[in-house]
Formats: structure tokens, C-alpha cells, sequence
């Protein structure tokens, strides 16, 4: 791309941050230093077994640095999504029919398979705007925006934070601040929460968009704790409230007996779901708690980065994260990076694989398998090198997967033998260019 | 619980800008420091694909920043 044609499209990206973000001492300097603009660009493959849920990607973020320690950054993510992903019915040892989300026709997952919604394709398109500037000689001010598009969500949301240096610029105390306001309009429309999934055509439990908000609060200590290591630690609290159920997933009525799903009488002449099952129903309210804190070393040329993240809420999960990279040199252009992570969590405390036929409705209930117990190990390496004119390449290929246990205590009568936690195998290989 | 994670901050908040006064470098030994490798996050378009891939697989998110809204798929 030709210096001149930079120019023009970073004309266009400050007049468009100018505007997005409405920050009037960013206009002069839009106006006056377009001149240059860094490019981080990256094409992403994720892909999980079983033909489940496949991602293509890409992703920009163009970032300007002004005089004064000045700088905004410009991000853009397009995601194309399909694939299937698991409804949140058990698996059985019968046929099941089940309405799709739309509500215009049915599909039926044989005996003894993993129940699967496959009508999951989607486009996502995300956008970021972010101004960084000083205030006055120790503090810095950072502002943000960010918004993003899928055929059944919008997202829009507004983050801040202010540091302080102090002790020679060795510590650093922040505070960071971050509202979301998020849509929702699902496929056929949201279902009120644990309602009967119904015959083809009838949307009576449907009702119109929903919405959540996020308020996150994000304090922050960066500590140089010598010529080679740095730290960070933060304390993070998260406030989610609105419609937080999915109104995709699903749970399994069955037997208190034997566990197994119960049978739903047909309507004639009109399609409908084989057995009984109800839309799931989560609280309208979760409060996250997160303590996170990271190491770089240098160790002559090679830098080790290693972090870990506690994370708590009132909906009784907890989840520890390590995370372990080795940046090690091959000459002075080259480098590999290992990459490996382990993540554990414990389940929902309304986390069930079924509702007991004839009882009373709990309050909450979800199959979601991503609210189940279980370990997520990630391994994978990342090669880079730096061009002549100085630009960056990377490739990175990782595997995740996930294993899950369904605790004792949950399973009814013959689930013991026919119900499992969908373990996931998915492949990520992303390629970044930065000029 | 919340309160005690106030003190807890306040705390911390406190003995760094004090008790570690002590620790550090001066201007002139942060070669190292001001290295592309060094800082804390290296490569921002991989931190926000993982944090998005993880957001959407797992019940937690955020910790390193932000980990509210954004997405459908959790």
C-alpha cells in the first residue's frame, strides 16, 4: 500500500474517530498528524470437531501515534460463523424431534447422538475506538467505544481509565470503568425462560427483544520490580443484569426415576418436538468477581510471560486460569512461542441435565454445557519474524479442548450410563501481518 | 465479602505507593523494559481474539480488562 493511499484512509479513519468518539481536544490533532498510521491485521481459523461451531475472521486495528504520548487506535472484526452447537438436550437412546429456534420446522437427532441446534451461522461484525492521552505529567486518561453487529445482537458500550505513575514511574495505580448495553433479538424471539418448547408455528411464548447490561470495574496495580520483570495485578467486578438466559439452549424433562426424557403427546397433522423440553432460564442478575495477575521475566533474550485470574460469582462458579508463554529468540528476527493454558471451572449451582417430570419449577435451570464443570487445556506454538522494512509476521497454531464431568449428585437413574458432558476438540490458527 | 475486597485494594493501593518505593530501576536501566516483547500485552489483535474465543466457550472473561457484553454467545 503506497504512503499516499495510507494518507487517505487515515484521513478517513480520524474523521470517523473524531466523530465516534466526540472528543473535542482529539479534532486539531485529527486534523493536523494523519500523516502515519501502524496496521495490525490478522486472519483467524477456529474450528471444532464434529462439525460444530466453525469461525473465519478477520481483523484490523489501525493505531496513530501523536506527539505527547497521544494515541488512538481503530479496531475492526468481521466473524462468519457456522457450524452446530449443542442445544442442551441429552443424548439418547431414542430418536428426538425438536422445533427449531425460528419456530417454522423441526429436526430430528438419531438415537444415541448429542443433540445438536444446527442452525447456528451467523455474522459478526465488531468495531473499536480508542484515545490515549496524558494528564499532566504522571497521570494518562484512556477513553473507548466499541460496537458490534449479529443478525440477533447489537452491542454497544463505552469504557474509560486513569492511571497514576508513581515511584520513578516504577508503580502504576489504574482505574477503569466499562458500561455495555446489549440487545437481544433472537430467531423467532426470545422464549420466556423455562416455557415449553412448542409445535411448529406457535410462538405464544415468544416474546419481543430483550436487553442486558454489563458495568465492569477494573483497578490495577503495575508494579517494575527490576531491570528484567514487571507485574501486573488487578481486582476486577462485573455486573451483568437484563436478559442473560440463551434463548437457544434448552433443558430435557425427564423421569425422576429413570431419568429418561419423557414422551409428548403429537398434535395431528402439525410437526412438533417429540418429547417434552423447556427453554432454559438463568437469573437476571450476575455479579463476576476476578483477581488476575501476570510476570514478564527476561532471561537473557528469552521473555517469560505467565498469569493467572481467580474468578468468582453469585451464581456459584468458580474458575481458576493459568496461562504460560515462552518467547524464545531464533537470531535476532525470528522467535518461537510457546503456548499453553489451563482453565477449570465449577458448575452453575442451577446447572441441571433435566427437570424432573410433575415437580415444581425451579426457579433457574440450564444445560448449558459452558456452565457445567469442567477443565479446558489449550497448547500451541506461535512463529514470528520481522521483514527487512521492519514489518511483523506471526503464525500461530493451537489446539483447545475441553473435558467435562456431570457432577454424581445431578444425574437421575439411567442418565448415569447415557449422559455426558459434549467434550470439545477445536483447532485455532490465526496469521498476523503488522506494517 | 466486598468490603474486605475495598480494604484489600485499599491496601494494596497503599503499600505500592509507599512500600514499593523501594523497588524499580532507574530511567536509564529500562532498556530492557522498553522492549516490544516486554510490555504486558504484546500482541493486541491475539489477546482479543483469545479473549473472545474464551468468552464465548467458558463462564469466565475479563481479568487482564474489560470482560462485559459484546457478544451472543455466552
Amino acid at each position: 500500500m503506497t504512503r499516499k493511499k495510507n494518507a487517505s484512509i487515515s484521513a478517513t479513519l480520524a474523521t470517523a474517530t473524531c466523530a465516534l468518539l466526540g472528543t473535542a481536544p482529539a479534532a486539531p490533532v485529527c486534523a493536523q498528524e494523519i500523516d502515519r498510521w501502524d496496521f495490525d491485521t490478522s486472519l483467524l481459523y477456529y474450528g471444532e470437531d464434529n462439525s460444530r461451531v466453525q469461525d473465519a475472521s478477520i481483523g484490523l486495528l489501525a493505531t496513530r501515534d501523536f506527539l505527547d504520548d497521544r494515541s488512538l487506535s481503530l479496531g475492526l472484526t468481521v466473524d462468519a460463523l457456522t457450524g452446530a452447537t449443542p442445544s442442551g438436550a441429552n443424548t439418547q437412546p431414542v430418536a428426538q424431534t425438536f422445533t427449531r429456534p425460528s419456530g417454522k420446522s423441526v429436526y430430528t437427532t438419531p438415537a444415541n447422538e448429542l443433540p445438536l441446534d444446527d442452525t447456528f451461522r451467523d455474522t459478526r461484525v465488531a468495531l473499536t475506538a480508542n484515545w490515549q492521552q496524558p494528564l499532566g505529567r504522571m497521570y494518562s486518561f484512556n477513553v473507548g467505544a466499541s460496537a458490534s453487529k449479529e443478525y440477533d445482537y447489537t452491542h454497544v458500550g463505552f469504557n474509560a481509565r486513569l492511571a497514576r505513575d508513581f515511584n520513578n514511574r516504577n508503580t502504576t495505580l489504574s482505574a477503569g470503568i466499562a458500561l455495555a448495553m446489549d440487545d437481544i433479538d433472537a430467531v423467532g424471539g426470545a422464549p420466556t425462560p423455562l416455557s415449553p418448547m412448542l409445535d411448529v408455528g406457535v410462538l405464544s411464548n415468544r416474546m419481543d427483544s430483550e436487553s442486558k447490561d454489563v458495568f465492569d470495574v477494573v483497578l490495577g496495580v503495575t508494579q517494575v520490580f527490576g531491570r528484567n520483570t514487571v507485574a501486573q495485578f488487578n481486582y476486577s467486578y462485573s455486573d451483568a443484569s437484563g436478559y442473560l438466559t440463551d434463548p437457544y439452549k434448552i433443558v430435557s424433562v425427564v423421569d425422576g426415576i429413570t431419568g429418561d426424557i419423557v414422551p409428548r403427546p403429537p398434535t395431528p397433522g402439525v410437526d412438533g418436538p417429540s418429547h417434552q423440553f423447556l427453554f432454559e432460564g438463568r437469573p437476571d442478575e450476575r455479579v463476576k468477581q476476578s483477581f488476575y495477575g501476570q510476570v514478564k521475566h527476561y532471561m537473557s533474550g528469552k521473555v517469560l510471560d505467565a498469569s493467572y485470574r481467580y474468578m468468582t460469582d453469585d451464581w456459584d462458579i468458580e474458575s481458576h486460569t493459568l496461562d504460560l508463554r515462552l518467547r524464545w529468540p531464533l537470531g535476532s528476527e525470528r522467535y518461537l512461542e510457546p503456548h499453553l493454558r489451563y482453565y477449570t471451572q465449577t458448575e452453575a449451582d442451577f446447572y441441571t441435565v433435566g427437570i424432573v417430570d410433575g415437580q415444581v419449577l425451579p426457579a433457574y435451570a440450564s444445560s448449558d454445557y459452558r456452565l457445567g464443570n469442567f477443565d479446558g487445556i489449550t497448547a500451541g506454538v506461535k512463529y514470528g519474524w520481522k521483514t527487512r522494512n521492519n514489518h511483523d509476521f506471526s503464525i500461530r497454531l493451537e489446539l483447545y479442548q475441553q473435558r467435562g464431568d456431570i457432577p454424581a449428585n445431578l444425574l437421575i437413574g439411567n442418565q448415569a450410563g447415557t449422559v455426558s458432558y459434549p467434550d470439545l476438540d477445536a483447532v485455532i490458527a490465526q496469521f498476523a501481518y503488522r506494517f | 465479602m466486598q468490603k474486605m475486597i475495598l480494604r484489600v485494594a485499599a491496601l494494596v493501593a497503599v503499600v505500592c505507593s509507599t512500600g514499593c518505593s523501594s523497588l524499580g530501576v532507574e530511567p536509564w536501566d529500562r532498556d530492557i523494559l522498553a522492549k516490544d516483547e516486554m510490555q504486558l500485552v504484546t500482541d493486541p489483535m491475539e489477546a482479543a481474539t483469545d479473549d473472545h474465543i474464551y468468552f464465548s466457550k467458558e463462564a469466565s472473561s475479563g481479568g487482564r480488562g474489560f470482560g462485559g457484553g459484546g457478544c451472543g454467545c455466552n
